[in-house]
């Protein structure tokens, strides 16, 4: 086998890359090859210089340099991201209070029990007439003199407003979802 | 080759490099900074700059292209993180996208940068005598890999240098292990030849 093509294997073996058993093969070879020897040699060094070389320490500076401004370009992109997880807490929240309102307000009139009859009330105070009373006289500009009788529709306190609270995400932000009653439900 | 001999000599006792530590996985924090945590991801990148930073200079050549490349590697870890799903992939996923990263750099570029500044970095050491002969080394190193194709440079720093394995390196950049060994066998012999010719000018 002519020298040069052991040139493959003899630099596979400088960085120890050879099967054993090709290894084996080529270091009897070596042991009889002076030319091959300088060559392995040769092979080992410039490796070694190399590794040595690579190996020195950088400049602490040189990496905080890279650091700030990796962080520097990320901290804008993770506050919006922040924003944007909060706007999407806040209308998740939105969306579930509406549901839950809606839920509320289709459920209530079956919690109560039977509703009694709705009083009618006039809106405007009633006019009757007493038959003992002698008939009015017109006035002369015409017009019907009148008692005015007060509603019979008893007066009943307000009723509670309807309110649902909301708890989001974050624990400081509490909705609150307030509507009017009307009287009777 | 004496000088090269009294240089990996040299070289042999000098300051160790701290980054294994940085790459130990005590308190990862790649779990917090999937919750969008900027505090654990800084962590995370102290953990991993010293493989991204160091690549990209052996890949690219200058300090400015290795720190931009850096910075995009790790705002893409950022926009990925639940891609990784183990500490174990991060290491591969972050030699693979380094990789890429400096690739698109180098087709974009297309101009050799200025040889001097990633050889003509400062010396941490004090001693004078032990800066210039660092200082050559690194020369030395960055005209090597200057001199090799995209391919067997990125084989040689993965393989040689970052001591990825040969399984490893095929992983990283799509290939074959055949492939792999093929492109690092040639490297290799091209840059002990260039080694070889470059100090015997220097002497």
């Amino acid at each position: 086998m002519n020298c040069r093509d052991w040139e493959e294997r003899i630099s596979l073996h400088a960085g120890g890359d050879l099967p054993p058993l090709e290894a084996v093969e080529l270091e009897r070879h070596l042991r009889e090859c002076a030319g091959c020897q300088v060559l392995a040699s040769g092979l080992k060094q410039s490796l070694a210089l190399l590794q040595e070389a690579h190996d020195e320490p950088l400049a602490e500076a040189h990496f905080s340099a890279v650091r700030a401004r990796v962080v520097a370009e990320l901290e804008p992109e993770r506050r919006r991201g922040a924003l944007w997880a909060r706007r999407r807490a806040w209308s998740f929240g939105l969306a579930a209070a509406v549901v839950v309102l809606l839920a509320g307000m289709a459920l209530w009139p079956g919690r109560t029990p039977e509703r009694p009859a709705p009083v009618v009330a006039a809106n405007h105070p009633l006019v009757i007439a007493d038959p003992e009373e002698p008939p009015a006289v017109p006035r002369p500009h015409g017009r019907v003199a009148r008692r005015v009788v007060p509603s019979t529709v008893p007066d009943t306190p307000d009723p509670e407003p309807l309110m649902v609270k909301l708890q989001t995400d974050d624990p400081n932000v509490v909705i609150y979802w307030i509507a009017d009653r009307k009287r009777g439900e | 080759m004496e000088r090269m001999k009294a240089l990996a000599l040299l070289a042999t006792d000098g300051p160790m490099d701290d980054s294994e530590d940085h790459a130990k996985p005590a308190g990862f924090p790649l779990e917090a900074a999937k919750t969008g945590d900027l505090a654990a991801f800084e962590l995370l990148m102290r953990q991993y700059e010293r493989l991204v930073l160091v690549t990209a200079l052996r890949l690219l050549g200058t300090l400015e292209d290795a720190q931009d490349a850096s910075q995009e590697v790790f705002l893409r870890l950022y926009r990925n993180l639940n891609k990784v799903e183990t500490p174990g992939n991060l290491s591969g996923w972050l030699y693979r996208v380094t990789v890429n990263v400096c690739h698109d750099a180098q087709r974009k570029r297309q101009v050799s940068g200025p040889m001097e500044d990633a050889a003509g970095l400062p010396a941490l050491g004090a001693d004078p005598q032990r800066a210039t002969v660092e200082a050559e080394r690194r020369r030395a190193l960055e005209m090597s890999l200057r001199m090799l194709s995209e391919k067997e440079r990125t084989v040689l720093v993965l393989r040689d240098l970052e001591g990825l394995s040969t399984e490893e390196v095929a992983r990283a950049l799509g290939t074959t292990e055949a492939t792999v060994r093929s492109q690092v066998s040639k490297a290799r012999m091209k840059v002990k030849d260039f080694l070889e010719r470059y100090f015997r000018r220097r002497t």
